[in-house]
């Protein structure tokens, strides 16, 4: 493997794990931007869609429908974890934070936190301690470029990814409900003055950020080819650092966040002591945030909240 | 001060003593983690011990055998307290701990109240180096098992250069050591590189895709199984062209079930499975009470430490601290992961052998005591 | 009103039973309706207890401003009794606790006095000067490892290496705390995750000091000095706290030396300018508080305290692994802190014995107990979102803000 092969297979790399935290990092970065909290429960609900996934796939799988038809099989799968996590989603924020909405953020911080464990051990619980294997649905052919090899999987989920990122973006900026949400970032007074339906956007927010961490749920484990009751903790941690270092709240600066964490991590791996790498992921996300302490892409404290 | 420490002492003394006029009930503890990210081999280890109860059945002078599980949740504080909780329930055997760094805080309190206690699992050197005379462990230790491997790469593969890949945690980087120093000795197999991953993350490729660059005849893995099968199949993907070597942690049939294909032809050292009546009496047995398909690696362990642990209290008829760890270290026992023989550390004389995966299975392939093919 | 609740709890019930169903009713893919019913009834149970309470008061005729509730008449009773009798007897009976305690409760009591120090602390930072710290349990690692190091390479004694700690605990402080001065509200989450995080992997990956994963192994207890007069002449004698008793009566002073301290601090000049902080930073500012030195000594003293426990907890394992210091760790130390009421010291006491001791007790529960610890936290936040024992100023701060909406 010559230098030039080394360094693209790097970068394919980068941009498939970024593109996986920035999917999440959209669930962190849309609730906070709505209601300023952050929400903890997102890696387990991310964890959740991932366990729906393999339910699905598995039975799919068994009577042999995934082989005759892949892209339907597919949408099953994706559209199942998906509509799963979004009520999973909206019933979490019904019951765990819409009462504290008037109290202190730490109190909702708390509560968050303590959905967090709750759904992480009844996944444990329900789901069984070890790893659940998905069906290998791509295996390991894929095609080279100059050395660099990029398997069908990734090319699928990347596409798919940024099909949603597309998605997302579009409706946030040209539908009604997406402005709505919108100005209920930005002042939510003013927007109940206005005659938005508070609730009604806040619920779609919980609906369609966690949707987007079941996505990113399912093709973590298509790719890794497994999944867990705790796997959503280190992903939150990453994911919350993309959101944080893009610019909570923004949209855009989310995806940015997720390729720089991705990059950040797969570039310190693969030319400095792999031991550092979380140090200097943190240490840089730290470096960021002093100097421009809204993140890369987030609007100033000053324009946010008057 | 002193003297309330004193009262203090007197009176659980008395109470001590109290619980065990009136026991008539054998009492064995686990220490595992039941919670958290290696709550899998904690229950396996749980459910070794209540197997062997189940299997040995009624032991003369007591009018039953009683398992009080101790989850130690792999955490230093959360072990002593689940130790001292297992001790004033009285009980006088403990099987556990599995973390090393849940097992030696824990060693401190057992040792105190004279408990026996028996790992299923952890392998750190110092365990047993520091003269606790009722510590005995099943497994062998971090440095026998990095000869084993050595010794596999000089003799049978002829490597002549090594990966290694840890995550940092007491058990693997143990063994990543240990290897360096052995390989070190005859100086046959040269280190080509050691890169270091997180435990818990999905995605090592910036490393694999590393040392596919430096192209070393073997990668040795040195982690738990969960990202053991995760690692395997980005190295096939990866088209990774060296032979993969790894140890027990990853000698679990989830690593087969995860990994599927890309697991085929990997080595791993583990304890060899002698095909005795016994063990297949323990399988049949453990897979009905557990209604699982599959077995993981610390119930065998825990199973034989259970069984040899109700053994020894019948032979020498009193579960006491200094005559059972007499009874133990004194006889050999057979257990289902071959003879049980303690040397005076403790320790059990015992190296792995070297298994490879082949058609989805783990099959026996070198021993490196004899340095002959199984 | 009534009609209107009624149709409230039936939403929620309704979105419960959807997190509740798969989470509690499926065991390796045995599905156990009973358990589902059983766990929904107990907190709709609570619901709706908890309506009935605030129907029962909002039916109530206003009262006059100067009417009190019943909790706190019983509060001003209390009061009245000369504390000598109140505190006094509190501290006797818990210093008696290790008499008729067994060793297993004493060892549980000395986790939660470690963590009642570890709470207090914290306060200082989020409980009075509103600084949101999600990496907390790194200045416990600091203090625990300068023990053990100071210990292990240079023989130092537990009390020489104490004063060492807290001072490395606070320069750690500040370390952490100047970077974030800029920085407001969630922003401050993740920065001081990031360092508490950062330190912890230090200390994985230095191995040539802190052995890395293997940890380090033999610290001495810390000891008590005493004189004795044998052979004629005066000579000192070393007692080791050792036993679990022992080890309960030095955390206890500890923890008293820290609840003296935190209130004399909250009391004071520096205690009103945090408060002054965490209400308005920009009006604390203009008013000549200097706001930089004074966050900065929130860290700092905040990290002290958790230097203390460190050691100690090091003394007390004689072992510590930096697997010890996880992310979780800080989770539940700010638990301590909001459950209990933020600002308060008593709230954080009663939540520190709760939550440390809680876990303890559902070992019965065996699997479940996380779950309900999970559950727990929540529930408690939903019902009570000021906390167990709310401060008294944070109480009015309280009743304020819900006036003026």
């Amino acid at each position: 493997m010559d230098q030039s092969a080394f360094i693209l297979q790097q970068i394919v790399n980068a941009i498939f794990l970024g593109s996986i935290y920035a999917l999440i990092a959209l669930g962190y970065t849309m609730v906070y931007g709505i209601i300023e909290l952050i929400n903890f429960a997102h890696g387990e609900l991310f964890t959740a869609g991932a366990f729906i996934g393999v339910i699905v796939l598995t039975g799919l799988q068994s009577f042999g429908f995934v082989e005759s038809h892949f892209v339907i099989s597919m949408i099953i799968v994706f559209g199942l974890a998906m509509a799963y996590v979004a009520v999973l989603g909206v019933a979490v924020e019904h019951v765990a934070y819409k009462p504290l909405r008037d109290s202190s953020r730490l109190a909702a911080l708390l509560s968050a936190l303590g959905m967090s464990i709750f759904l992480s051990n009844g996944m444990m619980l329900s789901q069984g301690v070890s790893d659940r294997a998905y069906p290998p649905v791509f295996g390991v052919q894929g095609i080279d470029i100059g050395g660099a090899i990029i398997t069908n999987g990734q090319i699928f989920i990347v596409l798919l990814a940024i099909a949603m990122m597309i998605a997302l973006q579009l409706f946030v900026h040209r539908t009604r409900l997406g402005k709505a949400m919108r100005a209920t970032a930005q002042n939510r007074t003013m927007a109940r003055m206005l005659g938005i339906d508070i609730d009604q956007t806040i619920r779609i927010t919980f609906m369609i950020g966690p949707a987007l961490g079941a996505a990113a749920g399912v093709m973590v484990g298509l790719h890794y080819g497994a999944v867990r009751f705790d796997m959503g903790f280190i992903f939150m941690i990453k994911a919350f650092a993309a959101a944080i270092l893009g610019g909570i709240g923004s949209i855009p600066g989310a995806m940015i966040g997720g390729l720089t964490i991705g990059a950040i991590e797969v570039f310190w791996a693969a030319f400095l002591p792999s031991a550092w790498k979380d140090v200097t992921t943190f240490t840089v996300l730290i470096l960021v945030l002093y100097f421009k302490p809204s993140g890369l892409l987030g609007e100033s404290e000053s324009e946010v909240r008057v | 001060m002193k003297r309330v420490a004193v009262i203090v002492m007197c009176l659980t003394l008395l109470l001590g003593v109290n619980s065990l006029v009136a026991a008539k009930t054998l009492k064995i503890g686990t220490l595992s983690p039941l919670t958290g990210p290696y709550a899998q081999d904690g229950t396996d280890i749980k459910q070794g011990v209540l197997t062997a109860v189940e299997v040995f059945g009624k032991i003369e002078g007591y009018d039953k055998v009683e398992v009080i599980p101790g989850d130690s949740a792999c955490d230093g504080g959360k072990a002593t307290m689940a130790a001292n909780k297992l001790i004033n329930s009285g009980v006088q055997i403990v099987v556990g701990a599995y973390c090393s760094s849940a097992t030696e805080p824990a060693q401190i309190p057992l040792m105190e109240a004279k408990v026996v206690q028996i790992t299923p699992a952890s392998t750190n050197e110092r365990l047993s180096s520091k003269g606790y005379k009722y510590f005995f462990r099943m497994p062998p230790r971090d440095d026998v098992q990095a000869w084993s491997t050595v010794e596999f790469l000089e003799k049978k593969l002829k490597a002549k250069t090594i990966a290694l890949i840890d995550d940092k945690q007491t058990y693997t980087v143990g063994l990543t050591e240990n290897i360096k120093k052995f390989a070190k000795l005859n100086n046959l197999v040269k280190i080509a590189a050691h890169e270091h991953i997180t435990a818990g993350d999905s995605d090592f490729t910036a490393v694999l895709t590393k040392i596919k660059k430096i192209n070393p005849d073997v990668v040795y893995m040195s982690v738990y199984q969960p990202e053991g099968s995760k690692m395997i199949q980005q190295a096939r993907k990866l088209a990774l062209k060296a032979d993969f070597i790894s140890e027990d942690a990853v000698y679990h049939p989830k690593f087969l079930e995860v990994g599927g294909k890309a697991t085929e032809g990997v080595y791993l050292t583990f304890a060899k499975a002698p095909d005795t009546p016994e063990r297949k009496a323990f399988v049949e047995t453990y897979k009905k009470q557990w209604k699982a398909d599959s077995i993981g690696s610390y119930a065998f362990y825990a199973y034989d430490a259970g069984m040899m642990a109700l053994a020894a209290v019948k032979k020498c008829g009193t579960a006491e601290g200094d005559a059972l760890q007499k009874t133990l270290r004194e006889n050999t026992w057979q257990g289902v992961t071959g003879e049980i023989k303690f040397d005076d550390k403790g320790d059990r004389q015992l190296a792995h052998i070297v298994w490879v995966v082949k058609d989805n299975k783990f099959v026996p392939y070198w021993d490196p005591l004899t340095g002959k093919d199984l | 009103m009534v009609r209107q609740e009624l149709k409230k709890l039936v939403i929620y019930g309704f979105f419960l039973a959807i997190i509740i169903t798969p989470m509690v009713g499926f065991k390796n893919n045995d599905f156990d309706a009973a358990r589902v019913l059983q766990t929904l009834a107990v907190l709709i149970g609570l619901l709706v207890l908890n309506l009935i309470v605030k129907l029962v008061r909002s039916k109530r005729p206003q009262r006059a401003p100067g009417h009190k509730a019943w909790g706190e008449r019983v509060r001003e009773r209390i009061e009245q009794i000369p504390k000598v009798f109140t505190l006094g007897g509190l501290i006797l009976i818990t210093a008696m606790f290790p008499v008729f305690a067994d060793n297993y409760m004493i060892d549980v009591a000395i986790t939660c006095l470690i963590y009642i120090t570890l709470g207090l602390g914290l306060n200082i930072v989020v409980g009075l000067c509103g600084l949101l710290d999600l990496g907390y349990i790194a200045f416990y690692a600091v203090g625990a490892y300068t023990y053990s190091l100071l210990n292990l390479k240079l023989g130092l004694s537990f009390w020489a290496a104490l004063p060492i700690g807290v001072v490395l605990g606070m320069t750690c402080g500040c370390i952490i705390g100047y970077p974030t001065l800029k920085m407001r509200g969630d922003y401050l989450a993740i920065v001081t995750l990031g360092f508490g995080e950062i330190i912890r992997l230090v200390l994985n990956n230095w191995d040539s000091l802190t052995a890395g994963p293997n940890g380090l192994f033999g610290m001495q207890r810390a000891a008590l000095y005493y004189p004795t007069f044998q052979d004629g002449g005066l000579s000192w004698a070393v007692y080791n706290i050792k036993s679990l008793p022992s080890l309960y009566y030095l955390i206890y002073i500890i923890v008293i030396l820290t609840i003296i301290g935190v209130r004399r601090l909250d009391n004071s000049r520096i205690g009103r300018a945090w408060v002054a902080i965490r209400e308005d930073e920009t009006a604390a500012e203009l008013s000549g508080v200097p706001t930089t030195w004074i966050k900065l000594l929130a860290y700092a003293l905040g990290a002290g305290f958790a230097s203390v426990a460190g050691a100690f907890f090091a003394a007390k394992l004689s072992y510590t692994n930096p697997n010890f210091f996880l992310f979780m760790e800080s989770c539940i130390v700010l638990c301590i802190v909001v459950l209990g009421g933020v600002g308060s010291i008593p709230g954080i006491i009663v939540a520190g014995i709760v939550l440390i001791a809680a876990p303890e007790i559902f070992r019965g529960l065996e699997s479940y107990r996380m779950l309900a610890f999970g559950g727990i936290m929540t529930t408690m936040m939903v019902l009570k979102p000021e906390g167990l024992i709310p401060a008294k100023r944070h109480k009015r701060e309280f009743i304020e803000t819900k006036s003026n909406e």
